[in-house]
């Protein structure tokens, strides 16, 4: 099973088939399968971040946080955003990476993961500033 | 049932309990999402809840498939075969539960005020 050198990953002739998506598996070799399964549980990962994220805005609302309702519906509105940015981070960050392992080129930056962090940071900000008025 | 595993660091293994992970959470947010919205929208809530809970019950089922066909792959051929459909659709059930989300807060929050 060991997958060690670059031999037993198959080569570029290999028939792409009906995998979805072509735009992916129409790129280079098939990688180390381990490589691919991670790729995977990264992007399970994400979605499950998203739906947290999406529970924390839904939370606010829902719990009535006794901050000012103004405040209180950014910082959803916030929450919400960037677990929508974390499910199109899943699925493009999947396909991306996928793509790279593919071609042997390096793997896509963090980008998603830099404006998820910063609505993140905005949003406890608008709370504790909630809190605090 | 007798299969020796592919891979010593167990990562189809890992794989699919990251899947039933994921498909867990998505049948708790619709639960929860049920639980919300009840007494705004009524019967509605629990006909879509149950939706929701129904395709994360047959998600969990499905990617048992998943896994055992990229054991059979892998152990036949040292290569996966499988797409990323399912992928595809987990990430549009998010979109779709986001923007259910964003829906419930913004009238909740102007019903509020």
């Amino acid at each position: 099973m060991v997958m060690d050198g670059e031999a037993e990953h198959g080569d570029a002739t290999e028939p792409v088939g009906r995998r979805f998506p072509r735009r992916v598996y129409r790129e280079g070799a098939e990688p180390d399968p381990r490589f691919s399964l991670a790729n995977e549980r990264t992007f399970l990962a994400w979605l499950r971040t998203a739906l947290a994220l999406f529970a924390a805005g839904v939370a606010l609302e829902a719990l009535e946080l006794p901050i000012p309702p103004g405040l209180r519906l950014t910082a959803a509105g916030v929450f919400i955003a960037i677990g929508l940015v974390a499910c199109l981070q899943a699925w493009l960050g999947w396909a991306n990476t996928e793509r790279a392992l593919r071609r042997s080129r390096p793997l896509p930056g963090f980008g998603a993961g830099a404006i998820v962090m910063a609505g993140l940071s905005v949003a406890i900000v608008l709370v504790v500033v909630g809190l605090a008025i | 049932m007798t299969d020796t595993v592919f891979d010593p660091g167990l990562q189809p293994e890992r794989t699919l309990l990251a899947w039933r992970r994921t498909c867990l959470a998505f049948g708790v947010a619709s639960a929860v999402a049920t639980r919300f919205t009840l007494a705004a929208i009524g019967p509605a809530a629990f006909v879509v809840g149950l939706f929701g809970v129904a395709l994360a019950g047959l998600a969990y089922g499905l990617v048992w498939h998943r896994y055992r066909r990229a054991h059979a792959a892998l152990t036949r051929l040292q290569r996966l075969e499988h797409g990323a459909v399912p992928m595809l659709l987990a990430s549009g059930c998010g979109v779709l539960l986001g923007l259910a989300c964003g829906v419930y807060v913004v009238t909740r929050a102007l019903g509020v005020q």
